[in-house]
């Protein structure tokens, strides 16, 4: 008897996560399906707009991080305790677009609406962005499910 | 769009534009809205483009040609070197070049689309139309298919006596998009044409439309998000075309002429700006000056050490296209005899 696909899916996300020793693979996102996520913002950053169009990010940092000694070391070295990113006026502009209610597909659509772009330039462009966001922990992407 | 799309969602939906069109080395078609160049080859005499469809890139478009009236390229023996100097010296015409037989290379097409559909395990069926003359002076054979296994696809091989090239363009999609592909097709057939009338090459492509004497050929480009570029060269000579995004913001931060100053190919205190014309609704501004002897030694050595058509002069400008939020820029290395090349490239290019 086959298996339901959405069985058969969710047990491969959870043996690739959890059962590494299987050596089963997440399941790969095509490109229409990469374009319903909905990225969101990490809570713990704050963000402001500048004048010249700019968005300053703060982003916390660890100070737990590392052993006793690199911990008394940076209090005594007064590390800062959180690091500023700067965005460009179009970083911006999809960053405040990453609320968690735009799908990356109407974020590549404003953002080729607002700045004129070709709609294939839009979506690398937007697309890459996000990519380095998420690798950096800046943003995390949901996926709308339908309650049954 | 998607199901479960928000009201934001809808309201992201843009006004499309009127149509698309492709040209490279020295073919044009016309293509619906929003179609892309995804794939090319840099060589002319066998050339290939291939433009995909907005969304999924469910369907494209493959064209593909070969100049008929070079000879086969055969193994680097003596004879082969040697044949065309021996030629030149005795004035001896070169060997007929034999005609292409359409219906063979499209045979061989089909056994390869053919091919596709086994590995997926689709049934393969094609059909070929008997061959016919077409084009305004007759100057064309050729032969339409369609098939259908891994997909469907319909297209046409032909032979152009005027420009000798063989060339094969067809529409591939899903089975299911038979009549998108039909439409397709008829527009690209009715568009298309594979030589210029006026000597000047059309070089189309992400919304950049430029024409470049057809003696002119592509030796690099750059196709980045934002910045496009291509370099052209004919001997020494150099032309080098510019389409860059996002021009409000580049704008907020420098004027015009100091943003092309910056990003010009040659940085040189003998460049003047000469004068500021109107171009399209656009103020184009205009850079003029002698090459210093640094700048012609460097263009002989791009040319690989070609003396022909020595620059030694530059020309160079800049537009910013409001409608489109482009900066588009052309600079020219020329000769004396060929000062008038950048109005005739300019007067060719359309931004919006």
């Amino acid at each position: 008897m086959p298996l339901n696909p959405a069985v058969k899916l969710k047990a491969q996300v959870f043996a690739s996560r959890y059962m590494p020793f299987l050596k089963i693979r997440p399941p790969e996102m095509d490109r229409s399906g990469a374009l319903t996520l909905r990225p969101g913002r990490n809570a713990l950053l704050t963000w402001e707009t500048k004048e010249e169009g700019k968005t300053m990010l703060t982003v916390p940092l660890d100070m737990n991080k590392g052993g006793k000694l690199t911990r008394l070391l940076a209090k005594w070295m007064r590390a800062p305790s959180e690091r500023y990113v700067e965005l460009d006026e179009v970083g911006g502009f999809v960053w405040e677009l990453c609320d968690g209610n735009h799908t990356v597909e109407t974020i590549v659509q404003k953002t080729g609406k607002e700045y004129k772009m070709n709609r294939r330039e839009a979506e690398v462009s937007v697309t890459m962005f996000l990519q380095m966001l998420h690798e950096k922990n800046y943003i995390g992407f949901y996926k709308k499910v339908r309650k049954s | 769009m998607q199901k479960g799309a928000t009201a934001s969602d809808r309201e992201a939906q843009t006004a499309l534009p009127a149509r698309t069109v492709v040209g490279w080395q020295g073919v044009r078609f016309t293509l619906p809205p929003e179609w892309n160049v995804t794939a090319f080859s840099l060589d002319r005499d066998n050339g290939y483009v291939r433009v995909d469809s907005p969304g999924s890139g469910a369907m494209s478009v493959q064209v593909r040609w070969t100049d008929a009236s070079k000879e086969v390229k055969g193994p680097p023996t003596p004879y082969y070197l040697l044949a065309p100097y021996f030629r030149r010296l005795l004035k001896r015409p070169p060997p007929p070049v034999t005609k292409t037989d359409l219906r063979q290379s499209l045979e061989k097409i089909l056994k390869d689309a053919a091919k596709d559909a086994k590995k997926s395990h689709a049934v393969f069926d094609s059909q070929m139309k008997s061959e016919k003359t077409e084009g305004e002076n007759g100057e064309r054979s050729s032969i339409s298919f369609t098939w259908t296994g891994a997909g469907r696809g319909q297209g046409k091989i032909w032979r152009c006596d005027t420009c000798n090239r063989v060339v094969v363009s067809q529409v591939i999609g899903l089975s299911k998009d038979h009549n998108a592909i039909g439409n397709v097709a008829s527009q690209l057939f009715a568009t298309f044409q594979d030589h210029t009338i006026d000597g000047y090459d059309l070089w189309a492509l992400y919304d950049l439309q430029a024409a470049v004497p057809s003696t002119f050929r592509l030796t690099a480009h750059k196709l980045m998000s934002g910045h496009l570029q291509l370099v052209f060269m004919r001997g020494a000579e150099r032309i080098i075309i510019d389409r860059w995004g996002l021009a409000n913001v580049t704008l907020k931060k420098f004027k015009l002429d100091e943003w092309f100053l910056t990003n010009s190919a040659i940085k040189s205190a003998n460049m003047v700006r000469t004068s500021t014309t109107a171009f399209g609704g656009h103020e184009f501004i205009s850079f003029e000056g002698a090459l210093p002897v640094s700048g012609r030694m460097a263009a002989v050595r791009d040319a690989k050490g070609s003396m022909r058509g020595l620059p030694t002069r530059y020309s160079g400008g800049v537009w910013h296209c409001a409608e489109t939020n482009k900066l588009f820029s052309i600079q020219v290395f020329h000769s004396r005899k060929t000062e008038k090349l950048i109005e005739n490239i300019l007067e060719r290019c359309k931004c919006h």
